[in-house]
């Protein structure tokens, strides 16, 4: 019976012009989504090598190490943040490296083009999250209420079909009727990355098959909740009617809401009050080491290189004593920040988790590897870099820190000797590393399973409401 | 009320039977009170009444629909709330407005209803072109949507449900209501010929005419009792109009 009406719903469904047309626009999005998230994910490649190579060029030419300034590392581009963009474009993917310096990614991509921020891009969350969820309510707003009213409800009844058949019927046909055809664009999206000249990984493959996968289950979620409605609604106008509000709610408002609350519950102190603490206590320092400077003698003599050499170790000194103070300071303040950041955000996503939506953007972002985590693992690899760069440049400079107090002439060199360039190629690489498939794909399984519960509970309400629904 | 149960009737056990059957809704309202009806195989039986008789409501509850207060419709002799699965087996049904899947063809409609009613198992969609044609559905409509189809094409593919099923108790609705009167004939000739292959028919209608037509037993169902019912034999010379106003008007 169930395979009856899974039939009937997928001819009905997709002989329907509404099928049609949405059919027409899913594919040309699906289609445009992939084309263009390929083509920007190119220009970011070449923006990506243009911006290193360009870093190395400015340090062509230096003659010594201690010229070096603002070196930088760049967060390398990876194809699914141009498929599901998260937070990608809105976080910093360069940071300046100096020895001492706290670390600040700059140069967001909406940053640097802030007219692609007014609406943001055209990606498979958007179609998923936007379009597919509205597509979900347009088929199955009057699902059973609609039939009601047209009649068929009735003669369908009038044979030996159990309530529970068809409405699992209903669910199903609905669901493959939609998504089945689906499948054309998003698997012909799906062949863009190789044949524009983009390849993907084994992982990264797994990763936006199950991005794909989460999407459909936020359909299915959709479906279901639809269907419910039209089963708890007497008239089809209603139904159409509420399900446009608890769209409006579940996509735009709870999210929204959720992280407004978790604001107010869990208080994090602002970029700027955490800068004038620190700057405060950097003036606090930088007057200690003045009364230090003030007070010292040296052990005297004549040799004015080894006096200088003893300045220029007392002044290293003192300058590693207050980085490494600085640092801890720095780094006390910024974890108290940091943990209560994270608070807040498992508050804020906890509380928009009660969203289906919500619930996707978390496992998308999730396996596209464009979570807030991202800026958080670009920064502690920066930081791992930043120690490395630092032990690169005190052994090249023998200056404990960026700040050059004192120059030491070469004394060895003769006169008109010109002295060799620096090898930039001499620096360490950065070496970005990903979270693994396995960590994302486990990182996404809670979220997927929210949406699989979504599924099971929106569907089981319309179920059980379905066994005493008067079908006259 | 008079009644005359199983005068001029065959003697076989009944399709369609209500045995003293009640409904009041939870409003409160008394749609159907005490009902006690027959309708054997190979015999017609019309239900006339006002709107808000309980004909439709008799419907439902032969259907299960609905639960009836008190008493049982009984169909070939198991009360429809104890199984209604079964009964529905059995039960063919066509409403005052036949509707169907306006995208579907008649045959894809045909099908549909076909196989749910059970009818899975060897069954060939020609099958449904044999009985559009028997019910006067030409070749040339048959792959067309419901949708360009008119009032009485529509009727005819109901009753082309309802005989594709092969139920043996047909429940029609107020089934030519609407129809003009040479689809609403062509709708009655359907009917004989259901009734003549030994199908049991129950037909609630606001039309005496084709109710003295067609039925072989007719009742008149006031205000959800059954306050008239007679054979059709009873009926020879009498004036039903009459009798039917009169029972209407109180004055019988």
């Amino acid at each position: 019976m169930i395979g009856i009406v899974v039939k009937k719903e997928l001819f009905e469904t997709v002989g329907s012009k509404k099928f049609h047309i949405s059919f027409a626009v899913c594919s040309v999005l699906i289609l445009l989504a992939f084309y263009a998230g390929i083509r920007n994910h190119q220009n970011n490649v070449e923006r990506y090598e243009a911006s290193k190579a360009d870093n190395l060029r400015k340090l062509e030419g230096l003659k010594e190490w201690h010229e070096v300034e603002n070196y930088r590392i760049f967060l390398p581009p990876r194809p699914l943040e141009s498929l599901v963009g998260g937070v990608s474009n809105d976080i910093g993917r360069t940071i300046v490296i100096q020895r001492g310096n706290e670390l600040e990614a700059e140069g967001s991509r909406f940053g640097d083009d802030p007219v692609f921020a007014v609406f943001g891009f055209l990606d498979l969350e958007f179609i998923f999250q936007i379009v597919l969820t509205l597509f979900a309510i347009l088929f199955a707003y009057d699902s059973v209420n609609g039939e009601k009213e047209r009649g068929t409800l009735r003669l369908t009844f009038s044979n030996p079909i159990p309530k529970s058949s068809y409405i699992l019927g209903k669910w199903t046909g609905s669901f493959v009727a939609v998504c089945l055809p689906l499948m054309i664009p998003l698997l012909t999206g799906c062949l863009m990355p190789p044949v524009l000249g983009v390849g993907l990984s084994g992982g990264e493959w797994l990763r936006l098959g199950l991005v794909i996968l989460s999407g459909l289950l936020l359909f299915g979620a959709f479906l279901a909740m639809s269907i419910m409605v039209s089963v708890f609604t007497k008239r089809s106008s209603s139904s159409f009617l509420v399900l446009l509000v608890i769209w409006i709610f579940v996509i735009l408002i709870i999210p929204r809401t959720a992280v407004v609350l978790a604001a107010r519950a869990v208080e994090t102190p602002s970029v700027d009050e955490l800068a004038a603490k620190k700057s405060s206590f950097a003036r606090q320092l930088m007057m200690e080491d003045r009364e230090k400077v003030d007070g010292y003698r040296g052990s005297g003599g004549s040799d004015m290189e080894a006096m200088m050499r003893e300045f220029q170790e007392f002044m290293n000194g003192i300058q590693e004593e207050r980085r490494k103070k600085t640092d801890e300071y720095n780094a006390r303040l910024n974890e108290e920040r940091r943990n209560k950041q994270i608070v807040q955000e498992k508050t804020a996503f906890g509380l928009a988790r009660i969203s289906p939506s919500a619930t996707f953007t978390l496992a998308a972002a999730s396996l596209a590897r464009t979570s807030l985590d991202q800026k958080e693992r670009f920064l502690g690899e920066a930081g791992r870099y930043q120690e490395t760069y630092g032990r690169f440049m005190l052994d090249k400079t023998g200056i404990a820190s960026g700040l050059r107090v004192i120059r030491i002439s070469d004394g060895d060199r003769e006169e008109g000797e010109a002295k060799a360039s620096i090898d930039p190629g001499e620096i360490p690489v950065f070496d970005f590393h990903e979270v693994s498939t396995a960590e994302c794909v486990k990182g996404s399984i809670p979220d997927m399973g929210l949406l699989l519960i979504f599924n099971l509970a929106f569907f089981a309400l319309a179920y059980f409401r379905f066994l005493r629904y008067d079908v006259r | 009320m008079e009644s005359d149960k199983n005068n001029g009737m065959s003697r076989t056990a009944p399709m369609l039977e209500a045995v003293n059957l009640t409904k009041r809704y939870d409003d409160g309202v008394l749609a159907l009170d005490d009902l006690n009806l027959s309708v054997f195989p190979g015999r017609a039986y019309a239900m006339l009444g006002a709107n808000g008789a309980g004909k439709t409501t008799t419907i439902n509850l032969f259907l299960n629909f609905i639960d009836p207060t008190e008493g049982e419709a009984r169909v070939a002799g198991v009360a429809s709330h104890r199984d209604p699965l079964l009964i529905r087996e059995k039960v063919s049904y066509v409403s005052e407005n036949v509707m169907l899947y306006m995208n579907f063809s008649a045959v894809q409609n045909l099908d549909f209803f076909a196989r749910l009613s059970g009818r899975s198992k060897g069954f060939r969609r020609d099958e449904c072109r044999d009985v559009l044609r028997r019910v006067g559905l030409e070749d040339d409509c048959h792959d067309r949507k419901l949708k360009t189809f008119s009032k009485g094409m529509r009727q005819k593919c109901g009753i082309a449900i309802a005989v594709i099923k092969g139920a043996p108790a047909i429940l029609l609705d107020e089934p030519t209501s609407g129809l003009d009167p040479k689809a609403a004939f062509e709708f009655m000739n359907l009917l004989d010929s259901l009734r003549a292959e030994g199908r049991a028919i129950l037909m609630s209608t606001h039309d005496i005419f084709r109710a003295r037509e067609i039925a072989d037993d007719i009742g008149i169902v006031k205000e959800g009792r059954l306050v008239m019912q007679r054979s059709r034999e009873e009926l020879e010379g009498e004036d039903l109009e009459k009798i039917y106003l009169d029972y209407m008007s109180g004055l019988s």
